[in-house]
């Protein structure tokens, strides 16, 4: 399989709103894609066209060579998505949250392991016997990293994933998805954050209505080069 | 089927450390007990009171030997003397009293006109009426759809505003999937609580085991069906969780309370039924003339009913017992078709309310339980009709002391007839009302899958 995520000529309009333009784009098992834009730039949109949750007015999304509106549920056993903000359960616990996900995607882990995926995401074992009630953001966003790596996808789909996170576990983060990209982890990200991109991405593309304007190699770049480069798409 | 298990399992994780639901069913299970605890000793006491009858006129037999120590005119006798038609109430009339609580379910009778002694019974207490029966039958109509609404408002909105649906469906499993997880786990529930309680009830209760059984169940298990797929409905229109609540409270409402009352008045309109105490005025009216009347004339019209006493002696003096109980029974001859036309009256309106209560389902499922039990309106008429033949079986019985003017002796109270009935479940009633909530039930789950279907692709 060449690609593991691959858009062509994908278009989403709302009504009377164009939010996305003949998206064409390819991503390679292992490469990281960060996808930059303001609010609203179709970002998000582009994520949900690739999970199935909106049908494209055109064109076609694929995860791992299936077209994802003709097999909804079947891609999904080869993506995992980490929103922006992750909300679970709040009467269940950390570990409960991760079993829950975790079996429905397929995988039946001890106790032992899934508490070493949560540690391993930053969340502190103690809080993992927790109901998620209590959690602060950044530690809900720890266990939906955990639910995104147990579920081992050769695709992920991050829709601003730091948000959240304090710096030390940002760069975990960013660690971690260098970790999964060299495991052969094709990763999709959508984010704000033009220094993380410059770090971790493979491929930096820029989105401005609807319109992916640009993509650059990331190690071509300097991170106020890739600043520049993207203010002036803005027109800021 | 592996995902499905896994849902079930969680929602059921969900379900045991939400406090709020955890209240909620088991006060629905406490209000059921209670009232399988109401309705069985509501029938035990009515069972009571009727085993307290026959020591009653026993007491009034021995009552009579005393007053009258020899032999005694048949005429004194059956002045002085009471006895008492029953309506045993059916095995299953603890889990649904109907309207045993209205309706006498004994009678007060003496040899006099009948009619007056059949409608001057008021054995009620009209505060208990106002307040209602709590009895297992109005847990399973009225309270078991709040419990289902509680459960279900928030069904598919509460995933949609606590933000876990996106990640819920990011895993290889369908809406329909996890919708349809969500409402067995709660149906189980539910249903295993109804059914519970529908099997303590019976056994409390001491059923009859019959084909009862299975319909109970049956209606049971379709009423709380029925108000799964209004809650699915209305959750199917994709709105959030107070829209969700407000629009079910207001279906409940409208179902449980405002039909009826409107079928009430359309039904008391269209179908009015005549007093009973019209008709007691009437005939008390009739009866006092006869006082006045000359006593041949009054012979005259009771011998074209009973010709076989045509040949008895002539009344003489001022009073005779056989004149007297002549003129009672012209009364009773006088307001018969008042009579008649009051039950059919009733009758008429009973099967006015049956073919319109296909507009609420709670009337319908009350009219089934009522009909299986043996306690709706039929079944009471049915005993006035029985009542009445008793007491022509009375008057035959008196009637030969009477007329061949023969003395009453204390070996002939032995002889005196005695009344029972029981009321027996009428099973058209509830086999009709059984294929309406059957219709009722596909109705709303076609419309319910239908919008589901329409609207699936706008839930996420």
């Amino acid at each position: 399989m060449e690609f593991v995520l691959e858009a062509k000529q994908l278009s989403k309009v709302y009504q009377d709103k164009l939010a996305l333009k003949g998206l064409n784009l390819q991503i390679r098992a292992g490469e990281i894609f960060c996808l930059l834009g303001q609010n609203g730039a179709g970002k998000s949109t582009t994520i949900n066209l690739f999970l199935g949750f909106i049908t494209p007015t055109s064109g076609a999304a694929y995860i791992n060579g299936l077209e994802v509106a003709r097999n909804v549920t079947e891609v999904k056993k080869y993506l995992a998505y980490i929103p922006e903000n992750v909300m679970l359960y709040p009467n269940l616990t950390g570990l409960e949250n991760l079993a829950l996900f975790s079996s429905l995607a397929g995988f039946d882990y001890s106790k032992e392991e899934l508490m070493e995926y949560l540690v391993r995401s930053g969340l502190p074992a103690e809080a993992a016997s927790r109901r998620v009630g209590g959690y602060s953001k950044g530690m809900r966003q720890k266990v939906g990293i955990a639910i995104a790596v147990a579920k081992h996808a050769k695709v992920l789909l991050l829709d601003e994933p730091t948000s959240g996170l304090d710096p030390k576990a940002s760069n975990e983060f960013s660690e971690l998805l260098l970790r999964l990209s060299d495991a052969g982890t094709g990763i999709f990200m959508a984010t704000h954050d033009i220094f993380r991109s410059k770090e971790v991405g493979t491929r930096v593309g820029i989105m401005r209505e609807g319109e992916l304007v640009d993509v650059l190699p990331a190690a071509d770049l300097e991170a106020n080069e890739l600043e520049k480069l993207y203010l002036n798409h803005m027109h800021i | 089927m592996k995902i499905f298990r896994i849902l079930i399992k969680y929602e059921w994780l969900n379900f045991r450390a939400d406090k709020g639901l955890l209240i909620l069913t088991a006060l629905t299970l406490f209000a059921g007990l209670y009232g399988i605890y109401y309705g069985t000793t509501e029938i035990e006491r009515q069972r009571e009171n009727i085993a307290a009858l026959d020591v009653l006129t026993e007491h009034n037999v021995e009552e009579m030997k005393v007053k009258f120590l020899g032999d005694a005119d048949a005429g004194d006798i059956g002045y002085y003397h009471s006895t008492f038609a029953v309506n045993h109430p059916d095995s299953w009339a603890s889990l649904s009293l109907g309207q045993r609580d209205v309706n006498p379910y004994y009678l007060k009778l003496r040899l006099l006109n009948l009619q007056s002694q059949l409608y001057d019974t008021e054995n009620i207490n009209p505060l208990k009426v106002l307040s209602g029966n709590f009895d297992l039958a109005f847990v399973l109509v009225y309270l078991f759809p709040l419990l289902i609404i509680g459960l279900c408002f928030n069904i598919l909105s509460a995933e949609k505003e606590q933000g876990t649906l996106p990640l819920l469906l990011s895993q290889p499993i369908s809406l329909p999937l996890v919708v349809g997880a969500k409402l067995t786990f709660r149906m189980m529930l539910v249903l295993g609580l109804a059914l519970l309680l529908s099997v303590v009830a019976m056994v409390w209760g001491q059923v009859v085991p019959d084909v009862r059984i299975g319909i109970w169940l049956g209606v049971v298990l379709l009423y709380c069906l029925f108000w799964f797929g209004v809650a699915f409905l209305v959750a199917a229109l994709q709105k959030n969780s107070a829209f969700n609540a407000v629009t079910l409270l207001g279906v409940w409402l409208l179902l449980t309370i405002i039909i009826p009352a409107l079928l009430n008045v359309y039904v008391a309109v269209k179908q009015p039924v005549p007093q009973a105490l019209e008709l007691t005025i009437k005939q008390r009216e009739v009866v006092h003339a006869g006082w006045d009347k000359p006593k041949r004339e009054t012979m005259n019209k009771f011998f074209a009913h009973y010709p076989q006493w045509t040949d008895t002696t002539e009344i003489q003096g001022r009073f005779a017992w056989r004149w007297y109980y002549a003129f009672q029974h012209l009364g009773d001859v006088a307001v018969e078709d008042l009579a008649r036309d009051y039950q059919e009256s009733l009758q008429a309106r009973h099967q006015l309310v049956a073919q319109l209560n296909v507009l609420s389902v709670p009337v319908n499922v009350q009219g089934i339980f009522n009909a299986m039990a043996g306690s709706d309106l039929p079944s009471h008429l049915a005993f006035l009709q029985s009542a009445s033949r008793y007491h022509d079986s009375l008057r035959e019985y008196y009637y030969p002391f009477l007329f061949n003017q023969v003395a009453f002796t204390h070996a002939d109270y032995d002889g005196e007839p005695r009344h029972s009935f029981t009321s027996s479940p009428d099973f058209a009633t509830a086999y009709s009302g059984l294929v309406k909530l059957v219709v009722s039930v596909l109705l709303v789950y076609a419309v319910a899958l239908l919008l589901f279907r329409v609207k699936e692709a706008s839930v996420k």
